[in-house]
């Protein structure tokens, strides 16, 4: 215990010491913390204006947050893949005489930290906000960050720990755990198309006594309701019932035998971690989906051309394997983002809303997306760390042009899914949507090039975060710079021409952004 | 003392380990010596706890996986991974507290300078080479004092000057009566050490040889004359 206690107080200790001495730390805190503000200020508003600054507000968001986080839990738990190790516990921590229950609770004292965490911010926001009174609040302050830890704790023991109930069990337990998720979904669907979905109705669901008499979750929300609207016959046998599981689940889990068998799957799943950060660092997606999408399928490919052009093809060959070939978590993010657009357009009448401007209602969008991830590595971005690339006797224009051609591709398709729905509903012309996903591959090339003239201007000087912010920045003053043209040419001569104008002169950015860029492919030195 | 008795190991169908028995006694270098892919560093990560498995694996008479027991052993992993927040010499601390170790600072020091880190005890894991963490995960295991010590892969990344403090450490061990089971495929590496050698080949040990058995049979000719002519 001594020793765990040092361990992670040192490792603690360190990091914070480390984050103090990186200026960027203080400029991402400021951002953060004034975001935050923004956001409570925002939010206040909003629940004055529709009138639900109310405690009965507050029982049924913190309603929805149980019926999500418990059976969350639940699932990664029973999948022993919730706690994250490090494969430096692995390596010094499961091997040592320190006893394996005591390794969970140490590894839990993270989701611990984040309950104490969220219960403080959900107080606040329940005494300035929701003007649910300070004493109430304290008690659910008390009541959160204490049963709901003892619970967890005991999940995590039960189902990490134990070494007596077959694999079957916990299998069981997670099927069912979907099931309830696909309950939960399917009452919801079913209100939203027999009643119009409103805040009432959702507060009339976890009011529901049936709801209420789930087991742990209903429970849980049972003991909320008691705290926040009074006492109530199935709020009391419900917080009863929470108490006696809570307690029951725990006492079970301290008196169960664990020898550490489930080092293995924790081992397997920081090893898993590992590997799926490192691809992710390197922009490959298809780590994202998960430990099955991993296999890769038999392809092959004619190497049509010698010199860079081969960086294409050996591009394409790896594409071909992957079972999600060029689509990744971005395509679904442009689709999603797609419908999205469609659906506000259509139920909010932007079309109409905004006459000729409608057109830029879309780039916005793409905009503010490839804004949001210009920190993000691509898959392309290996490119730079294989010796290989410096070696082929070609120009490094067409080093980049090649080793990024398969990208641009993926962008026109992705921007083709984030233009279509709304260009649809909100009655776009193909010569504008054309535009459009111009726009879109233009920005997520300037997101390749730029993202390597950051690497080469700052290299590693100001850390990842700092980086990240640099590379942020350029995309940004390429969006302003762009703006500008689109304004003048939708002021004097139509919003059409605007857009065009904006998606030229985005165009020009771009490839002066290449030809920056290209530097990178001359020698390998420029990335250390 | 370290005794294997029909440890078996599956990952899913595949048999990794199949019913593997031996006996390293107090005092004697063990070498697990097989090609890749021949279940050695299953076999270690199966006495070292990490894995689910099938038989027995006792250190001085206790099961392994016993408290007790893992107070007696170290542990060095074919693949060192350090705690990337922490120093070496936070690293060493944690040892030091987690074992109960009675080594002194003294010692520490003299141990880090022995593999050529003491003037880089405060460098944090992240800021450490491959070598580097090789010798600290080395470091970290000798710090604990122990009755058996697993060593997997224990050379690979070292460089010469290390790999000879090693090779002098472990024959310090041995001669305090500890127990050592190395595995590796670097015939060349173990030569003048290995007092009991466990040949293995897919999952199985296919050749057991003590020192005084193999007389002046030199340890390559050990090794191919049972891989090669496919002895059982």
């Amino acid at each position: 215990m001594r020793a765990c206690i040092y361990l992670y107080q040192r490792i603690a200790a360190n990091r914070v010491k480390k984050a103090l001495r990186r200026p960027v730390t203080y400029v991402v805190g400021l951002v953060v913390l004034l975001y935050a503000a923004a956001a409570c200020v925002s939010f206040s508003l909003i629940l004055e204006e529709g009138g639900l600054a109310s405690p009965e507000t507050l029982t049924t968001c913190l309603s929805l947050l149980i019926f999500g986080m418990i059976p969350g839990n639940l699932l990664g738990y029973a999948r022993r893949r919730g706690l994250v190790f490090s494969p430096g516990d692995v390596h010094f921590v499961f091997p040592a005489p320190i006893h394996p229950k005591l390794v969970l609770m140490l590894a839990g004292v993270r989701s611990f930290a984040l309950n104490i965490l969220l219960g403080t911010a959900v107080t606040a926001a329940g005494i300035w906000l929701f003007h649910a009174g300070t004493v109430r609040m304290l008690l659910f302050f008390l009541f959160f960050v204490a049963l709901e830890s003892v619970l967890e704790a005991g999940i995590i023991l039960f189902c990490y720990g134990n070494e007596r109930l077959p694999e079957r069990f916990f299998k069981g337990l997670t099927a069912l755990t979907y099931v309830f998720f696909a309950v939960v979904i399917g009452i919801a669907v079913f209100l939203l198309l027999s009643r119009r979905m409103s805040f009432g109705l959702l507060q009339e669901f976890f009011s529901m006594d049936a709801v209420l008499m789930v087991p742990i979750v209903g429970w849980n929300v049972a003991a909320v309701r008691l705290i926040f609207l009074g006492p109530d016959p199935v709020a009391v046998a419900g917080t009863v019932l929470y108490l006696a599981s809570t307690a029951a689940v725990f006492l079970a889990a301290l008196r169960m035998r664990c020898t550490g068998e489930y080092y293995e799957d924790a081992m397997g799943f920081a090893e898993e971690l590992r590997i799926r950060k490192e691809k992710m660092e390197k922009g490959d997606g298809s780590y994202l989906f998960g430990k099955k999408w991993k296999k890769m399928k038999a392809a092959s490919v004619e190497y049509k051309g010698s010199y860079a052009k081969a960086i294409y093809y050996r591009q394409l060959l790896e594409y071909r394997k992957c079972p999600t070939f060029i689509f990744g978590w971005n395509t679904l993010l442009n689709l999603g983002v797609g419908i999205l657009v469609a659906a506000v357009g259509h139920f909010h009448g932007l079309g109409e809303e905004f006459g000729a401007m409608k057109v830029f209602l879309i780039p916005a969008v793409a905009a503010y997306v490839a804004f949001l991830f210009s920190g993000y590595a691509t898959r392309w971005s290996k490119e730079l760390e294989n010796p290989y690339t410096y070696l082929i006797p070609d120009t490094p224009l067409r080093k980049l042009w090649h080793a990024t051609k398969i990208e641009h591709i993926r962008a026109a398709v992705d921007g083709i899914l984030l233009t279509a729905p709304g260009a649809l509903v909100l009655g776009i012309g193909p010569a504008t949507a054309v535009l459009t996903v111009f726009w879109h591959v233009c920005l997520r090339a300037n997101h390749l090039y730029y993202n390597m003239l950051a690497d080469a201007l700052v290299g590693r000087v100001l850390g990842n975060t700092g980086r990240s912010i640099v590379k942020l920045l350029f995309q940004g003053a390429a969006i302003a710079l762009s703006a500008f043209p689109a304004v003048l040419g939708g002021v004097f001569l139509g919003a059409e021409a605007g857009l065009f104008l904006m998606a030229a002169s985005m165009g020009l950015l771009t490839l002066a952004g290449a030809a920056l860029a290209s530097v990178s492919f001359s020698r390998m030195e420029a990335l250390c | 003392m370290l005794e294997i008795q029909e440890l078996t190991k599956k990952y899913g169908k595949t048999l990794a380990v199949d019913h593997v028995s031996f006996v390293v006694p107090n005092g004697r270098v063990g070498i697990l010596l097989g090609p890749n892919g021949a279940g050695k560093s299953t076999v270690i990560k199966s006495i070292a706890g990490l894995l689910r498995f099938q038989g027995g694996v006792g250190v001085e008479g206790m099961p392994a996986r016993t408290l007790e027991a893992k107070r007696m052993f170290a542990y060095v992993p074919e693949i060192p991974a350090m705690f990337d927040a922490l120093t070496v010499r936070e690293h060493l601390e944690y040892i030091r507290r987690a074992y109960d170790s009675p080594i002194t600072d003294g010692e520490i020091e003299r141990l880090l300078d022995r593999f050529e880190m003491g003037d880089k005890q405060d460098k944090l894991g992240s800021e450490l080479s491959k070598g580097m963490m090789q010798k600290v995960s080395i470091c970290c295991a000798l710090a604990i004092q122990p009755r058996a010590i697993l060593l997997d892969e224990p050379m690979v990344g070292l460089d010469p000057a290390a790999i000879k403090e090693l090779k002098a450490a472990v024959l310090e061990l041995r001669a305090q009566g500890a127990t050592i089971l190395l595995s590796t495929h670097m015939l060349e590496m173990v030569k003048d050490l290995w007092d009991i050698l466990f040949i293995m080949r897919q999952g199985r040990i296919v050749g057991t040889f003590t020192r005084e058995e193999a007389k002046d049979e030199d340890i390559e000719n050990l090794f191919f004359r049972i891989t090669e002519g496919g002895a059982s």
